[in-house]
């Protein structure tokens, strides 16, 4: 009776050690092999060209959120609906494609009468962009990263009147990476996916390669 | 007893919990109002109101993209676009159509029938049966060519790249550069944040070149002088509104300026000296973020407006 | 040659450049004549990749001495402050992200998709647990889980509940299962992450909601023990089938029980059945009966479920982004003055034909359709072996943890008057 039983025993965790191999085995080794691509194809070669964004094969290659700035609609959930308070989306300035406007679309509220650096006059409402003069006409444009909450209207301005330089990103110095972003399941454009924690950032007009240190 | 309370209060509270997870999860959908909502739709609407012209006829063009309009003395109609130049005669039917090698983002048409294309960084020239006659030199690798214009032997190109406008002669060659900054005659030089930089002739042989940074009009004579210049920035409907307008303008009665505007899409009329007149198109005529309304006016002083993102021709005449 | 080829190719760079619709990315920007300089975009790095070798480092060691802990030292004392050292660094540390409970819905999203590449990280902290409770039985619970941890911290007063409670309360886990991994496989959502109650106080910042969840649940924790790892944890379920076949366990009693009953009322999880002698023992006929009436019980309570899942389909996919889309263009909000909703507007800002947008819904609908067959019929399974498991009766003699649910947590043990020492003189 007892050694049946531990014959049982020993059957059933055979069967599942198996199971538990053989599911690792495949997961770990797609996921070392780098992704299967929309295409179906699980080729090399594209792999390697500028146009894939699938990532390389690493053996402990992590995926981080991101959002894609070309898809977003400016809904302001960015701001609400982040783990984080304020939200660990922010604005990103894209210097590379900025028009450097005095009349700047994303820093003054459209129906500003006359143009004044007064707070009632800022779009942002946080004032977390600041203006700063280069040369006539000139104005730089920075944001005051722990003043932005990310409600994305200043983007919404800058798209329209300027030249869309001013993106949403996620900060991954303040984004904890959660499971599954609690802001990609109320993005209404599907903005949100997981990309390479070695290519954290999906802007526009700029070649995006994170700077500063790792944070631990 | 006491146990029994506690326990029976502890699972309601797991219970209440577990209906809160259903709820939320099931009930709870995201909210459709944004706190931080950009209010452009107000600016949008009250121009509404003031609109003096009709839309009376579209002509729908069969090209990928679209991006320059022309017109010729007889009325025909150029469309430049991504491959592609259609021509159509006056009523929108279509005359002729042919390929070419790139997207010609502006065109014009000479007195002689002649068409000018600035394809990125180059000026090609074919005829309307769609032969190229000629194809100039590259401008240099950061031009990006945005408009043109043709009078005699004088061709005036301008170049949003590089943030000038050139003039050369028919056959090819370089007579000039105009609009760099000088202060010691005055010329405040080109502030061109993104691609729309537009220039026409007037009737009175001037060049006309908008400073889209500046939301001006600049006079030029022909040697690059300046002579004037007029403008207001402005969100109300009276100015030019956004960081770089107006994107487009043409001639209208060979001396009122029809002119457009990108974020707040509007078509307006200006006197030559700069005063507002009326209202053309309003922007809820034309789906939002619509950029590069390019104009032109035919023969019958009918405006036309290529609506790139509808990728037709819109025609606007005057309310009877 | 050469140089035609590169003219060709410079041609054709131009002309890419040119058709980018999205505003051409490269247009110069103004000739400053100051002298000033661009400031750079800063883009801060995510946290380390190599770093996930460092957690998956933790477990394992946390595991194992864990494990050593209660089988080989059965020491309470340990045990604590292994799970004070995980609730510090998988809960306070690590944040809650990654853990074992949530890995279950990054493995399924990997196997129902295929362009999702899961970290290596995550298929461990799935599988190392599972692995480690075949042998030793839910060590892992014990003292590596930051959840467990947190609740075992408050369970100050835990009251029995009684074994019927126990069972019924029981399924609730299977349930929460089964809907995490129809959400996870059809790329829905990850509930299980979304009712993460603890989250908010490891990090110190969450909405208020999520801050009344966890407190309500540590609250209820004091009276019932560890309500999260027994009435709601989904991976708690697999882990009490693998500790089922588990290779060693803990044990109550060092050598032999002596029936003292010391150790009835130790166990502050109902973890420990108790000694079952029934008298007369049934009769081979009534046996038989019951087994028939089981076996046909099972099968009728499977398809039942399974009936009822499949009605439930549409419900249950209406949490998913592209159902929830499909839907709204179907019944647009018709009240006035009332903008249309943000989905619409983003779909019609992205270009998307209708019927694309119908047929990705369509799919989506068709894989939830199947899906709450099965989901349907596991829950059937579940109640018919709950029924059937209440019906018949084991004979047991000793006082033993339940290998399915006990938690390892070795506080029976001291209560245990039966001491290695004396039995070996
Ligand atoms: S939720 Fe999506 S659409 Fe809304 S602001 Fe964020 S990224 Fe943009
Ligand atoms: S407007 Fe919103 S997104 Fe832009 S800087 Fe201000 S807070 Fe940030
Ligand atoms: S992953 Fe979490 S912290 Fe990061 S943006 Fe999304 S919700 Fe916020
Ligand atoms: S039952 Fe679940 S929550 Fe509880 S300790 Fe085990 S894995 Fe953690
Ligand atoms: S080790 Fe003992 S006290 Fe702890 S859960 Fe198991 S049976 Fe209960």
């Amino acid at each position: 009776m007892q050694n049946r039983r531990d014959f049982l025993n020993l059957l059933c965790r055979g069967t599942i050690l198996t199971g538990l191999a053989a599911t690792t085995g495949v997961l770990a080794y797609r996921s070392v092999k780098g992704g299967n691509c929309d295409l179906g194809t699980s080729c090399n070669n594209c792999k390697k060209s500028e146009s894939c964004d699938l990532p390389e094969a690493a053996l402990f290659r992590q995926t981080v959120w991101q959002l894609d700035p070309t898809k977003c609609i400016q809904c302001g959930r960015c701001a609400e609906n982040c783990v984080m308070s304020p939200s660990a989306v922010k604005v990103t300035h894209v210097y590379a494609m900025c028009g450097y406007c005095d009349l700047c679309g994303g820093y003054l509220k459209p129906d500003t009468k006359n143009i004044s650096t007064a707070a009632e006059n800022q779009l942002c409402p946080t004032s977390a962009i600041k203006r700063k003069f280069v040369e006539d006409p000139f104005y730089q444009y920075t944001i005051d990263e722990p003043l932005c909450i990310g409600c994305a209207k200043c983007v919404k301005g800058c798209g329209a009147f300027g030249n869309g330089s001013l993106q949403l990103q996620i900060r991954h110095d303040r984004c904890v990476n959660c499971n599954e972003c609690s802001i990609a399941r109320n993005c209404p454009s599907d903005a949100f996916k997981r990309v390479p924690a070695n290519k954290p950032y999906l802007l526009q007009g700029i070649e995006a390669k994170p700077e500063e240190k790792n944070k631990v | 007893m006491k146990q029994k309370i506690i326990i029976i209060s502890a699972l309601a509270l797991l219970l209440l919990l577990i209906i809160f997870m259903v709820k939320d999860f099931f009930f709870n959908n995201p909210g459709n109002t944004n706190p931080y909502q950009f209010e452009l739709d107000n600016i949008r609407k009250g121009d509404s109101a003031k609109a003096v012209f009709a839309e009376t006829q579209q002509i729908k063009t069969s090209l990928e993209e679209i991006h320059g309009i022309a017109t010729d003395t007889s009325g025909k109609i150029y469309v430049s676009g991504k491959d592609s130049v259609a021509i159509f005669d006056a009523k929108g039917k279509t005359v002729n159509k042919f390929r070419i090698a790139g997207t010609a983002q502006c065109i014009a048409v000479s007195e002689n029938g002649k068409i000018f294309l600035g394809i990125q960084d180059h000026i090609e020239i074919w005829n309307n049966r769609g032969e190229q006659l000629a194809k100039w030199a590259s401008l240099g690798t950061d031009a990006v060519l945005t408009s043109i214009a043709v009078k005699g032997e004088n061709i005036f190109i301008a170049d949003a790249g590089q943030k000038v406008v050139y003039r050369c002669h028919i056959k090819g060659y370089l007579l000039g550069k105009i609009g760099l900054k000088d202060p010691a005659t005055g010329v405040p030089g080109f502030i061109i944040p993104s691609p729309y930089f537009d220039l026409g002739i007037s009737k009175d042989g001037n060049l006309w070149v908008v400073n889209p940074g500046r939301h001006s009009f600049e006079k030029y004579k022909f040697n690059g002088t300046l002579l004037s210049s007029w403008g207001k920035a402005s969100m109300a409907t009276e100015g030019f509104c956004g960081c770089c307008n107006p994107s487009n303008f043409a001639f209208i009665n060979d001396s009122l300026f029809v002119t457009s505007e990108k974020a707040i899409e509007r078509v307006k009329i200006y006197s030559a000296d700069g005063t507002f007149l009326c209202v053309v198109a309003t922007p809820d005529q034309f789906e939002s973020g619509t950029k590069g309304l390019d104009l032109a006016v035919d023969k019958q002083n009918r405006i036309l407006v290529l609506d790139p993102v509808k990728k037709m021709i819109r025609i606007f005449e005057p309310k009877k | 040659m050469k140089k035609t080829l590169a003219l060709v190719f410079l041609v054709f760079l131009f002309t890419i450049q040119f058709m980018n619709s999205y505003g051409i990315q490269r247009f110069p920007k103004p000739e400053f004549e100051s002298g000033y300089v661009q400031p750079e975009t800063l883009l801060p790095n995510p946290r380390a990749e190599v770093l996930a070798i460092l957690d998956i480092a933790v477990l394992i060691i946390s595991l194992s001495v864990v494990s050593w802990l209660v089988i080989k030292k059965r020491n309470r004392n340990g045990v604590f402050w292994m799970s004070l050292f995980a609730l510090a660094y998988f809960g306070f540390y690590r944040e809650g992200c990654v853990c074992a409970i949530g890995s279950i819905q990054n493995v399924t999203l990997a196997i129902f998709d295929k362009s999702y590449l899961i970290p290596i990280s995550a298929i461990i902290f799935f599988v190392a647990p599972l692995v480690y409770t075949l042998f030793f039985g839910r060590t892992f619970c014990a003292a590596v889980c930051p959840f467990g941890a947190m609740q075992d911290l408050v369970a100050f007063s835990p009251q029995k509940l009684g074994s019927r409670l126990n069972a019924v309360l029981g399924v609730i886990p299977y349930i929460y299962l089964g809907l995490a991994v129809i959400y996870a496989a059809t790329g829905t959502d990850f509930i299980i992450c979304r009712y993460d109650p603890f989250v908010g106080i490891w990090r110190f910042n969450a909405s208020f909601g999520i801050f009344v969840f966890g407190g309500i649940l540590l609250v209820i924790g004091i009276f019932i023990a560890r309500p999260y790892c027994r009435f709601l944890c989904p991976y708690g379920v697999l882990l009490n089938w693998a500790s089922r076949f588990s290779r060693k366990h803990i044990t109550i009693t060092p050598a032999e029980c002596i029936q003292c009953r010391l150790c009835e009322n130790s166990c502050p999880y109902d973890a420990i059945d108790i000694p079952v002698t029934t008298k007369n023992p049934e009769s081979k006929g009534t046996m038989a009966r019951k087994l028939i009436f089981i076996t046909f019980l099972i099968p009728v309570l499977m398809l039942a479920g399974g009936w009822v899942g499949s009605k439930l389909n549409e419900p249950l996919a209406s949490a998913n982004a592209k159902v929830r889309l499909a839907k709204q263009i179907l019944n647009p909000v018709t009240e006035k003055n009332q903008a249309e909703t943000f989905e619409i507007q983003a779909f019609k800002s992205a270009g998307k034909q209708q019927r694309q947008a119908f047929a990705e819904a369509s799919e989506v609908l068709h894989k939830f359709y199947i899906g709450s067959w099965i989901l349907g019929g596991f829950i059937g399974l579940v109640f018919g072996s709950l029924i059937a498991g209440r019906m018949i009766t084991k004979h047991q003699t000793d006082y033993t943890p339940n290998k399915g649910t006990c938690f390892s947590c070795v506080r029976c043990v001291d209560y245990c008057p039966v001491k290695l020492p004396l039995i070996t003189k």
